[in-house]
């Protein structure tokens, strides 16, 4: 059935469905109208779905002939039925995508390229070279960054404070951490410590990766790992030294949080620990489940290494396979960005935008939230590395297989050598696999 | 009728000796009843915990919920209820009507088309009964996520997305086989010699189902119901699915939209929702286990 | 043809809503998935046929396949017994003409209620943290406790407790059975001056066989399936080292997360397989144990 074909289909089912009580929860308008029907899908929360909702308004106000409709779920729903709409083929036309998956869906060929919009219905002009290149696969530009992100490190001010010990946000290096956060366990109650343990943490690692140099730890050709089992090893030594000086908790602790991104289980929120790693878009929402103030900080450095942090797209917003009339699609994508009413009314709120003048206007009417995060990104400016090339497929997997393995270390139940040889292995053939 | 079918009348052989046996048993049952409710003071506390502790996180700012186990609030925030209601893009009027649609109509659904199974199954004999029992049995036991995607294809094929029929229409088709079976072993538990008198006076099938089997399984049906209504309450795989429109989302898919991993999430007003989101299942609940309690007593088995 | 029409005509009347759902809704995706578990599926790309390749691999190559068993079997072995004994329990005890007893039913019934809501995952971390009230009362007992959530030797039993915890709906079920019990006969037992012990083997027992056998059955297959409480306790990975690692959660992350639609799909039929059979030894052995009413004679 072709795509058209279905659309009737669909819509002489809708009509002839219309008599049943289900009716009114049929969305879909009569067919054969001059209006474009586009349909926008993201993952959300309750700040975002009423701003981006507002913002659909306000186009389809200056749009009469399309009619944008928006579809908003959480972020774990919002990929499960992503899944079931790629195989059903009925994905929404502007989809929001992370950085991280994103070469996974291009590569099976579930988005089409913006190359061929450029210069007609997108205005590439006055975004930022970084987005660009973001939002670059396979030499072909596939998704509008919509907000940039970064990592940091979230401290508890009144306890580093209470500690007596200080240190350098931006160039603070693991020997600082070291320091500091044994000093925090030392000057707090039993049961609280100075840092969260990264031993089973892969993006921590990959920090670590590059500040000594692999700017991705995957193989330029994505088949094979490009760091080796020692890298690996003077990473988990590091963590057990800080173990072993007793600043952080107990392994077999910290073993129950190996792999939870959830915010409410990290040691800063619970109380358990002072230093958490996260990113710089969640600083706001750690600092809502916390009664004492967060500050943030850059993940600590390598002392004579390579910046190991970047700043990368938090967000895009992508042209899917299924679109039903993707200049219309593409339209909206580039007002989504460019247009100043628009822009105004999404703000910061998915991150921090890449289109300059849109920053400039937006300035101004910053939120004290809004201000710490941009406050935080100007003042890493020329700490930070260059973009890690995207993930090759099974990145996910092998991710979830450190967070995984590295557990046996926490509890002690293997040499940190045979783990780390044992992540490589299975890490070779994930990739193998995918 | 019944009584005859169902025990021996002569097992008790006096009516005085029948007084005396409920005397003793009276006196031991008010020692005994002291004990019992004890213990079952402590265990509803136990039961209840958990509901304390929801209550009490929907009464909290977001910043004391996670870092103490102290379940009373430094101050009442009342206003997450009221907040909370209206802090999605769609009020929660519109959530719960439609979670009410949903689920009432999967509650009929359930107990009419499932009854009509079981009563099969249990009481009529016909060829291939076996055979559809053991595929009926089939339909429970693979994982539902297998079958998500080529449901969901099946209903794009058939224009059903997007609407309520891909949660409903399956009810009345009696795909749900737990309460079939659930069915199934109350009927087979009635007395066989019920439907051959009932035959005998020339009663149709449909008749002995309706004037027999149904009222006789009043606390089977209810227990049918209540689960029914539950776990379509509860259902979100289904909704996060099928349904698109947020105005169409139901009450468990809109709980799910106030957290937020990259951004700010409201906690306070989600656990005063959730809060709130018990409220119906529970009413049903304490309404219809009355009748698993009555039901047995209507029908003049006791 | 008459006579077999008249036989078999109500039957299928009253079959017929089950059998047209069965056929043009649970047939056809029951047969996909079957075929799919014969091909590479990424969901994005159209399905290629593989053969047997799939159940090859998860037999002789996928460790975390049998990880995934192993769990679930430790589970089901732990949880269902577990589950129905606290559950009949209870249902005797709410069974009795005492005051409030609604009440205590609603309240018992609670934890089933909040079912696998967010604020259950929540609440139990709590519960089973290192410094949480379960440990709390580990050691007032004068023992040090696990570290329940992180250690892989007792991770699981935090599961099998959330299952016994939510003992409501077997409950519900065994107390309406129970109420199918006409009194007369425990009241004919204690002219034969019957102990509780001997009212319990000799008249409830019996008695409620069918719906004992139906909560068996349908907890076993609920337990195999169990999905929902490992996905929320366990951030939905099945740690630590895989400990959680229920097999539906495998499956589901195979499909959903790691687009591998087709294995996962063979994981689905490999479970049904396992299903089946305990299930088969279940409807086999009834025979001996579970006598219904309309066939006694």
């Amino acid at each position: 059935m072709t795509r058209l074909n279905r659309r009737k289909f669909m819509s002489r089912a809708a009509a002839a469905a219309g008599a049943t009580a289900a009716a009114s929860s049929f969305g879909l308008p009569a067919f054969g109208q001059e209006v474009s029907r586009i349909r926008h899908g993201w993952w959300g929360n309750p700040e975002r779905d009423r701003r981006t909702f507002e913002v659909i308004d306000i186009f389809n106000g200056k749009h009469p002939n399309i009619e944008v409709v928006g579809e908003t779920l959480g972020f774990n729903d919002y990929f499960t039925r992503l899944a079931t709409q790629i195989a059903g083929g009925n994905m929404p036309d502007c989809i929001q995508q992370g950085y991280g998956v994103m070469q996974e869906y291009v590569d099976r060929g579930t988005m089409i390229p913006l190359t061929e919009f450029v210069g007609n219905t997108i205005d590439i002009s006055d975004v930022d070279e970084s987005g660009l290149s973001a939002g670059t696969f396979n030499g072909e530009l596939y998704g509008l960054t919509i907000g940039a992100n970064t990592m940091a490190t979230v401290f508890n001010t009144a306890l580093v404070e209470a500690s007596g010990e200080t240190f350098d946000s931006v160039t603070w290096t693991y020997d600082d951490l070291k320091r500091v956060a044994t000093a925090i366990s030392g000057s707090t109650p039993d049961g609280v410590y100075g840092t969260d343990d990264s031993t089973a943490d892969w993006g921590a690692f990959g920090v670590f990766a590059g500040q000594n140099g692999f700017l991705s730890v995957f193989s330029d050709d994505g088949e094979d790992m490009s760091i080796d089992a020692d890298l690996i090893i003077e990473y988990w030594n590091m963590w057990k030294e800080m173990r072993d000086a007793g600043a952080t908790p107990p392994g077999a602790d910290s073993a129950g949080l190996a792999g939870q991104a959830d915010l409410t289980v990290q040691g800063v929120v619970t109380g358990q620990t002072a230093i958490t790693y996260a990113w710089s878009n969640q600083i706001v929402g750690i600092q809502g489940l916390m009664q004492d103030k967060v500050g943030a900080a850059m993940r600590p450095h390598l002392p004579g290494g390579e910046p190991g942090q970047s700043v990368q797209p938090s967000q895009f917003i992508c042209l899917s396979r299924d679109t039903v009339d993707a200049e219309a699609a593409t339209t909206y994508m580039n007002a989504f960005i460019h247009d100043p009413d628009m822009t105004a009314v999404l703000g910061m709120e998915r991150g921090i935008p890449e289109v300059s003048s849109v920053r400039q206007m937006l300035a101004p009417t910053m939120s004290e939230a809004e201000a710490t995060t941009v406050e935080y990104f100007d003042s890493i400016q020329g700490h930070v590395g260059p973009l890690a090339p995207p993930n090759p497929a099974g990145a996910r997997e092998i991710e979830e297989a450190f967070e995984r393995i590295a557990v046996n270390i926490l509890l002690e139940r293997q040499s940190i050598e045979d783990t780390a040889n044992q992540f490589l292995q299975e890490a070779r053939g994930i990739l193998r696999r995918a | 009728m019944v009584e005859t079918t169902l025990h021996n009348p002569d097992a008790i052989s006096t009516a005085e000796e029948a007084r005396a046996i409920r005397l003793t048993r009276a006196r031991r049952r008010s020692r005994n009843n002291i004990f019992r409710h004890i213990f079952l003071i402590i265990c509803s506390l136990i039961m209840i915990y958990p509901l304390l502790w929801m209550v009490s996180a929907s009464l909290k700012p977001d910043n004391e919920i996670f870092g103490t186990l102290w379940l009373w609030p430094s101050e009442f925030q009342w206003n997450n209820y009221v907040e909370g209601w209206d802090a999605l893009v769609v009020s929660f009027s519109r959530f719960y009507m439609n979670s009410i649609i949903i689920t009432v109509l999967s509650v009929i659904g359930n107990v009419i088309s499932c009854s009509f199974a079981a009563y099969a199954f249990a009481r009529l004999e016909f060829n291939g009964r076996n055979i559809w029992f053991s595929l009926m049995m089939m339909t429970l036991m693979l994982p539902y996520h297998i079958v998500l995607i080529p449901q969901y294809l099946l209903f794009l094929q058939l224009g059903w997305i997007d609407t309520y029929l891909p949660l409903v229409v399956p009810k009345f088709l009696a795909t749900d086989a737990f309460f079939i079976f659930l069915m199934v072993q109350f009927f087979r538990q009635l007395p066989r010699e019920l439907d051959e008198a009932a035959m005998m006076d020339g009663c149709s099938p449909f008749k002995i189902y309706w004037a027999i089997i149904m009222p006789l399984s009043i606390p089977a049906m209810a227990t049918a119901a209540i689960f029914s209504f539950i776990w379509t309450w509860q259902d979100f795989l289904g909704p996060l699915i099928y349904l698109n429109d947020v105005k169409d989302y139901t009450v468990p898919l809109a709980l799910r939209m106030f957290l937020s991993q990259d951004s700010v999430s409201l906690y306070g007003e989600m656990f005063a929702m959730s809060v709130l989101s018990i409220v119906p299942i529970f009413l049903f609940f304490v309404i219809f286990q009355r009748l698993i309690v009555q039901g047995i007593a209507m029908s003049g088995l006791k | 043809m008459r006579k077999f029409l008249a036989k078999n005509a109500p039957g299928y009347l009253f079959l017929s809503p089950w059998l047209l759902g069965f056929f043009f809704l649970a047939i056809g995706p029951i047969v996909t998935s079957f075929y799919l578990s014969f091909t590479k599926y990424d969901i994005a790309t159209p399905p290629r046929f593989i053969g047997i390749e799939h159940y090859e691999y998860m037999f002789v190559w996928d460790a975390r396949f049998w990880q995934s068993l192993k769990v679930t079997f430790a589970y089901v072995f732990m949880s269902v017994p577990g589950t129905l004994i606290f559950a009949l329990a209870v249902a005797m005890l709410l069974d009795r003409q005492i005051r409030a007893i609604g009440t205590y039913r609603a309240l018992f019934y609670l934890p089933s209620i909040l079912g696998g809501s967010i604020a259950v995952a929540i609440l139990w971390r709590q519960l089973f943290s290192n410094a949480g009230v379960i440990n709390s009362i580990v050691e007032l007992v004068g023992f040090e406790g696990p570290y329940w959530l992180s250690d892989p030797d007792y991770s699981l039993y935090t599961l099998v407790i959330l299952a016994v915890w939510q003992f409501g709906s077997p409950m519900l079920i065994f107390l309406a059975g129970l109420r199918a019990i006409p009194q007369e006969l425990y009241e004919a037992a204690e002219i034969d001056a019957a102990g509780p012990f001997r009212k319990f083997f000799a008249i409830t027992l019996p008695m409620l066989a069918p719906v004992v056998f139906f909560n068996l059955v349908l907890q076993m297959i609920e337990a195999f399936k169990t999905f929902n409480s490992a996905f929320i306790i366990s951030d939905g990975r099945g740690n630590p080292l895989d400990s959680l690692l229920f097999f539906t959660l495998y499956l589901y992350n195979e499909a959903f997360s790691f687009f591998r639609m087709g294995y996962a799909s063979a994981l689905a039929w490999v479970l049904l397989a396992i299903i089946g059979f305990f299930t088969a030894i279940a409807f086999a052995t009834s025979k001996y144990w579970v006598h219904y009413e309309n066939e006694r004679g």
